[in-house]
C-alpha cells in the first residue's frame, strides 16, 4: 500500500531555494497537512510529488518506486486544485472521464467510476452541465470526484478550499475528511488555514521558509509548539508573546518585563538557560479573568492586572484586549458577560501552561 | 439632443452610407446592363443581361482563379492557425532557452516594412525554382507574426491549474494546445482565421511577381491582369469579373460582420 | 552523506524538448523569410544582378543612380503630394464620421458595417470600381455632376487632378478602419470629464477642441503613422488605374520598384529603392511624431 517518502528534496528557481532539506513520510492511508504562510513552499512540494515542478536534488518515492523523474501522467496521483482546473468546455461527466479516457480505460469501468463518484459526491444531477452553470460548492465537488475517478495512489489538495465562502469551506471541510477516511487513499492536502488543518490532518507538517518547522499530531503542535513560529502559527486566536527577562530568586524562577511577572515552573527548564531577551507565550484560551468564576489557576497561577482596552464579542465567547504595562494581551473568555472596556480586571495566567522561547525563537518549557 | 440636430445627424448618416455602398449596388448593377447603359444612374437594369458575365467568364480562367484562391487562402489560414498556435502555445507556456530570443524577433519583424524584404524574397522564390508553382504563394505566409502574437496574449490569460490538471490526465503539450486550449480560444482563432484568409483573399503585388501563368493566379491578380490587359474590353465585362472576388466576402462580412470589423482593425492596429 | 544535485532530468527536460519542436519550424521560417531577406536586401544594394547571369559587385552604382534617378525623385514626390491630401482628408472624414457614431444612435452597427465595407474589399476590386466612377465620359461621378449641371471632369487624365483623385478614393476605402480607431478611442474619454466640461460651460466647439481632440491625440498619431506607411505603399490603385501617368503624376515608389524588378530585371536597383523607402518611411513617422509632439507641448 502506497506511502509517501521524502528524502533530502531541495528545490530552487534559478538561485533561490524555496524547499530546502525537506524529508518526510507519509503513512498509507494517512492525511498529511502542510500549512505555513504564503510563499513557505507548500505548493511547490505538492507539485512536485504531481511531477508538475523538477526536483533539484534529493529523491521522492512513493511506496518503493523513485518517482522524482517520471512523468506527471506514470505517477498515478491525482490532484484538487485550488481554482478546480475544471475544463470549461466540457460537461460536468467529460471532465470526470477524461483522464480514464485518455489512459484507453473500457467504457464500462469508466462509467462504473463516474457513477459511484457521483454518487460519494451527490453530483449524479449535474453530471450534463458545464462547469459555468455550477455553484462553487458544486464546482469543489467535481474537481475532487475528477481526483477519485481516477483511483490515484495518492491524493493531493492545493487549498481546495480557499475560493468558498466561510459556512461551505466548514461543510466541504468536514466531507473532505469523512471521504478522505472512507477511501483510505494517502492524501497531501497543502492549507494555510490553520483550523481546516488541525481539523483534518492525522498529522501537520509545519512550514517556513521552506524548512520543516515541526511534524507532528494537530494536538501535539498546539500543546508543545517547537518554537516561536509554530507557536504563533497553530491555535486561535494566536498566541500572545511578551518580550522580557528570566530572574531567579532561589529555587525559583520568574519571567519579568515591565508590569508584569509570572513564575515558571522551574523543574521543567533546563539546567543552564540564558535568562535576558526571553518571550513568554500565552494562548488566550489559557487566560482567565480573576472576577469571573472562582479561578483554576490556584497556586500556580500568576495574578496580573489589566485595563481593558476592546471587547470582541463572539456570541458564546468573546474576545477581550487589554493592556499590562506595556504589553497588549488577549484573553479569550466564555461567557455572555465579559468586562466592559476601560475596566480594570485581575488576570490569572497559570504558569504550567505558558511558553517559553529563547532569542533564537526555539522552545524552553513547554506545556506538558 | 434637439429633433433638428438629430435629423441632420441621420441625414448626413445616411449620405455617408450611400457614399460607401451605392458604389457597389452600381457596380452590380452595371454588371447586369449592356455598354450603353453601364453609364446611367439608375440601379435597375433596362435591359437585364447576363452578357458580361458569360464574356468574362470565356475569355479568362475564373473559375480556375476562384479555385486558386479558395485553396491558397484556406491553406495559408489553417497554417497560421496550426502551427501559429503550436509556436504561440509555446512561447507563451513553456519555459524553455530561446524563447526571449523568440518574443523579441517575433516583434521586430513587425516593423519591418514589406517594401524592405520584397525584392530579396523575389530573389529567394526564383533560386529556389518556385516561381508559377502554389509553394510560391503559400510559403512565404506559413506564420504571421501578428496571429503568433495574438495568440500568445489570449494564450497568456488560460489558468496554469487546467494546463497542470491536464498534464496529470495524461496530455501531452499537442493535445493541451488543441483539446483545452483551443476550445478556450475560439473567439482569438476567429479573429485570427479571418484577417489571414482576408489578407491572402485579398492580396495581389505578390502574386504578381511570382506567378505568370494563367493557370495559376489568384483571383485579384487575374483580375488585375485582365484588366490591364484590355481583356474585358468593356466596363461592364471588368466589373462583372471584379464581382466574382467581391461577392463571397460580401456574403460572409453581412454575416460576420463584427469579427470582421474586429479582427481587420485589430489587426492592422497590431500589424 | 553528500548527496550530490543531479542533472534536472524528466519534466524540465521534457518540456524544452517539446518547446523547441513546437518552435522549430516557426525558428526555421524566421530564418528564411525574415531574416534572410532583411540582410540580403542590403547586400543586393551593392549588386548589379539580372537573375540570368551571376550577380556581380556593384560599389556604390546603385546608391549613386538612385540619388540623381530623376524618376525616383518624382515618384517620392508624388507620395508626399498624395499624402497631402490623404492625411487631412483622413483624419478629419474618419473623425467626423466616428463623432457621430459616437451618439446614441439607432441602427449603429449598420452605420459602423457601411463605413468598414470598403476596407474589407481587395484594393484590386476598389481600383477597377473607381476606375468606373472616375471615367471621364461613362463614369459615374460625371454623370452625377451632369446632373446637377456641372460640366465633365478628367479625373484620371489630367495630370493635376490624378493624383488627388487617387488619394480620395484611398480615403474612401480606408476610412472605415480608421473609424474603429477613434470609436476605440471615444470609449475611453471619461464619463466624469464630460461632465465637468460641461459643467465650466463649454460650448460644444470647445468641449471638442479642449477635452476630444487632445484625448484623442493617441489615436491621431496611429491614423497618421498607420495612413503614411499606407501611402509609402500605393501600388495596385496606379498600376490598374493610371499606369503611374499622366506624366508620371501617379507613378509610387513600389510601383517604380516592382517595375524594376520585373519589367528591367535589375533586383539590385530594385532592392536598393526597397532599403530606401523603409528609411524614409521610418524618417518620415518619426518626424511627424516629433511634430504632433511639439503641436501637443505648444
Ligand atoms: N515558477 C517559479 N519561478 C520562480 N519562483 C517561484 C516559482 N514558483 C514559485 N516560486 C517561489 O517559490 C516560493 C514558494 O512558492 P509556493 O507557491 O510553493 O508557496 P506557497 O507556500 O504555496 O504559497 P501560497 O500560500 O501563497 O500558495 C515563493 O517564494 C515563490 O515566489
Ligand atoms: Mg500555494
Amino acid at each position: 500500500m502506497p506511502s509517501i517518502s521524502f528524502e533530502k528534496v531541495n528545490k530552487k528557481f534559478g538561485d533561490v531555494s524555496v524547499v530546502e532539506d525537506f524529508s518526510l513520510h507519509v503513512e498509507d492511508g494517512e492525511l498529511l497537512v502542510l500549512v505555513g504562510g504564503s510563499g513557505s513552499g507548500k505548493s511547490t512540494i505538492l507539485r512536485m510529488v504531481a511531477g508538475l515542478e523538477s526536483v533539484t536534488s534529493g529523491t521522492i518515492r512513493i511506496d518503493d518506486r523513485d518517482i522524482t523523474h517520471l512523468a506527471p501522467r506514470d505517477r498515478d496521483v491525482a490532484m484538487v486544485f485550488q481554482d478546480y482546473a475544471l475544463y470549461p468546455h466540457l460537461t460536468v461527466r467529460d471532465n470526470l472521464s477524461l483522464g480514464l479516457r485518455l489512459r484507453r480505460m473500457p467504457t464500462a469501468e469508466i462509467n462504473r467510476r463516474v457513477a459511484w463518484a457521483a454518487d460519494m459526491l451527490r453530483i449524479e444531477s449535474l453530471l450534463e452541465r458545464k462547469p459555468k452553470q455550477l455553484s462553487g460548492g458544486q464546482r469543489q465537488r467535481v474537481a475532487m470526484g475528477r481526483a477519485m475517478v481516477r483511483e490515484p495512489l495518492v491524493f493531493l489538495f492545493d487549498e481546495p478550499l480557499s475560493n468558498l465562502d466561510a459556512s461551505l469551506r466548514a461543510r466541504m471541510r468536514i466531507e473532505i475528511g469523512g471521504l478522505q477516511r472512507r477511501l483510505n487513499t494517502t492524501t497531501v492536502y497543502v492549507t494555510h488555514d490553520q483550523v481546516e488543518a488541525m481539523t483534518l490532518g492525522d498529522r501537520i507538517v509545519v512550514l517556513a521558509n521552506g524548512r520543516i518547522q515541526q511534524i507532528g499530531h494537530p494536538i501535539e503542535l498546539y500543546r508543545n509548539p517547537i518554537n516561536r513560529f509554530v507557536a504563533g502559527f497553530i491555535g486561535t486566536p494566536p498566541m500572545n508573546f511578551v518580550e522580557g527577562n528570566l530572574h531567579r530568586e532561589n529555587d525559583r524562577v520568574f519571567f519579568v518585563s515591565e508590569g508584569l511577572r509570572v513564575q515558571l515552573p522551574a523543574e521543567r527548564l533546563p539546567g543552564s538557560v540564558p535568562s535576558k531577551a526571553m518571550t513568554l507565550g500565552i494562548r488566550p484560551e489559557d487566560v482567565t479573568l480573576a472576577d469571573g468564576k472562582p479561578t483554576s489557576g490556584g497556586a500556580g497561577a500568576a495574578r496580573l492586572s489589566g485595563r481593558v482596552l476592546l471587547v470582541e464579542r463572539l456570541g458564546g465567547t468573546s474576545h477581550i484586549h487589554f493592556d499590562v504595562g506595556p504589553h497588549r494581551l488577549m484573553a479569550a473568555v466564555s461567557g455572555e458577560d465579559p468586562p466592559a472596556v476601560g475596566d480594570t480586571v485581575g488576570i490569572e495566567v497559570p504558569s504550567e501552561r505558558v511558553h517559553l522561547f529563547a532569542a533564537d525563537g526555539n522552545a524552553l518549557a513547554r506545556a506538558e | 439632443m434637439r429633433p433638428v440636430v438629430r435629423a441632420g445627424l441621420y441625414a448626413a448618416l445616411t449620405l455617408a452610407a450611400l457614399t460607401f455602398i451605392y458604389p457597389f449596388l452600381w457596380m452590380a448593377s452595371s454588371t447586369l446592363k449592356p455598354p450603353f447603359e453601364v453609364g446611367s444612374l439608375a440601379l435597375i437594369p433596362h435591359d437585364l443581361t447576363f452578357e458580361n458575365y458569360r464574356i468574362m467568364w470565356s475569355r479568362a480562367p475564373f473559375g480556375r482563379a476562384l479555385l486558386n484562391s479558395v485553396f491558397v487562402a484556406s491553406t495559408i489560414t489553417a497554417s497560421v492557425l496550426v502551427l501559429g498556435s503550436m509556436t504561440a502555445y509555446a512561447m507563451a507556456r513553456l519555459t524553455f532557452p530561446g524563447r526571449r530570443v523568440l518574443n523579441a524577433v517575433t516583434m521586430g519583424v513587425l516593423l519591418v516594412p514589406g517594401q524592405l524584404t520584397l525584392i530579396p524574397l523575389y530573389t529567394l522564390i526564383v533560386q529556389l525554382g518556385w516561381i508559377d508553382t502554389y509553394t510560391a504563394l503559400i510559403v512565404p505566409y506559413l506564420f504571421n507574426a501578428t496571429a503568433i502574437l495574438m495568440l500568445r496574449q489570449f494564450f497568456l490569460q488560460i489558468p496554469q491549474s487546467l494546463i497542470d490538471s491536464a498534464r496529470m490526465d495524461g496530455m501531452g503539450e499537442l493535445r493541451i494546445l488543441f483539446t483545452i486550449f483551443w476550445p478556450l480560444a475560439r473567439p482569438a482563432l476567429a479573429i485570427v482565421a479571418i484577417f489571414t484568409f482576408m489578407g491572402s483573399w485579398n492580396e495581389v503585388l505578390w502574386p504578381l511577381l511570382v506567378v505568370r501563368d494563367q493557370q495559376l493566379m489568384t483571383l485579384p491578380q487575374l483580375l488585375t491582369v485582365f484588366q490591364l490587359g484590355g481583356g474585358a474590353g468593356t466596363l461592364g465585362v471588368s466589373l462583372a469579373a471584379a464581382m466574382v472576388l467581391v461577392v463571397p466576402v460580401v456574403v460572409a462580412y453581412m454575416f460576420l460582420q463584427r469579427y470582421f470589423i474586429e479582427s481587420m482593425a485589430g489587426a492592422g492596429v497590431k500589424g | 552523506m553528500m548527496q550530490r544535485p543531479r542533472p534536472e532530468r524528466s519534466s524540465m527536460r521534457a518540456e524544452q524538448r517539446s518547446a523547441w519542436s513546437l518552435t522549430a519550424p516557426y525558428a526555421a521560417f524566421l530564418l528564411a523569410f525574415a531574416a534572410y531577406p532583411v540582410f540580403f536586401a542590403l547586400a543586393l544594394v551593392f549588386m548589379h544582378w539580372d537573375l540570368v547571369t551571376p550577380p556581380s559587385f556593384a560599389g556604390g552604382d546603385n546608391v549613386r543612380l538612385l540619388v540623381t534617378d530623376a524618376r525616383f525623385g518624382r515618384a517620392v514626390l508624388n507620395t508626399f503630394v498624395f499624402l497631402a491630401i490623404h492625411l487631412p482628408l483622413q483624419i478629419v472624414t474618419a473623425l467626423g464620421l466616428a463623432l457621430a457614431l459616437n451618439r446614441r444612435l439607432a441602427f449603429r452597427a449598420f452605420w459602423r458595417a457601411t463605413f468598414f465595407l470598403p476596407v474589407v474589399i481587395s484594393g484590386a476590386v476598389v481600383a477597377i470600381l473607381w476606375n468606373a466612377l472616375y471615367a471621364t465620359d461613362v463614369g459615374l461621378i460625371n454623370n452625377l455632376l451632369a446632373k446637377l449641371g456641372g460640366s465633365p471632369i478628367p479625373w484620371l487624365t489630367d495630370p493635376s487632378i490624378a493624383m488627388p483623385a487617387i488619394a480620395v478614393m484611398v480615403t474612401w476605402k480606408n476610412v472605415g478602419f480608421y473609424v474603429i480607431i477613434y470609436l476605440a478611442g471615444l470609449q475611453y474619454i471619461p464619463q466624469s470629464c464630460r461632465e465637468a466640461i460641461e459643467l465650466d460651460g463649454a460650448t460644444a466647439w470647445q468641449r471638442f477642441r479642449h477635452l476630444t481632440l487632445p484625448m484623442l491625440l493617441p489615436q491621431t498619431i496611429l491614423v497618421v503613422t498607420l495612413s503614411t506607411i499606407n501611402g509609402f505603399q500605393l501600388f495596385i490603385e496606379p498600376y490598374v488605374m493610371t499606369g503611374g501617368g499622366p506624366l508620371r503624376r501617379t507613378y509610387s515608389v513600389v510601383l517604380y520598384m516592382y517595375t524594376n524588378a520585373f519589367s528591367y530585371q535589375k533586383m539590385g536597383y530594385a532592392a536598393t529603392i526597397g532599403v530606401a523607402l523603409a528609411l524614409i518611411i521610418g524618417a518620415v513617422v518619426a518626424a511627424q511624431r516629433r511634430v504632433i509632439g511639439t503641436a501637443e507641448a505648444a
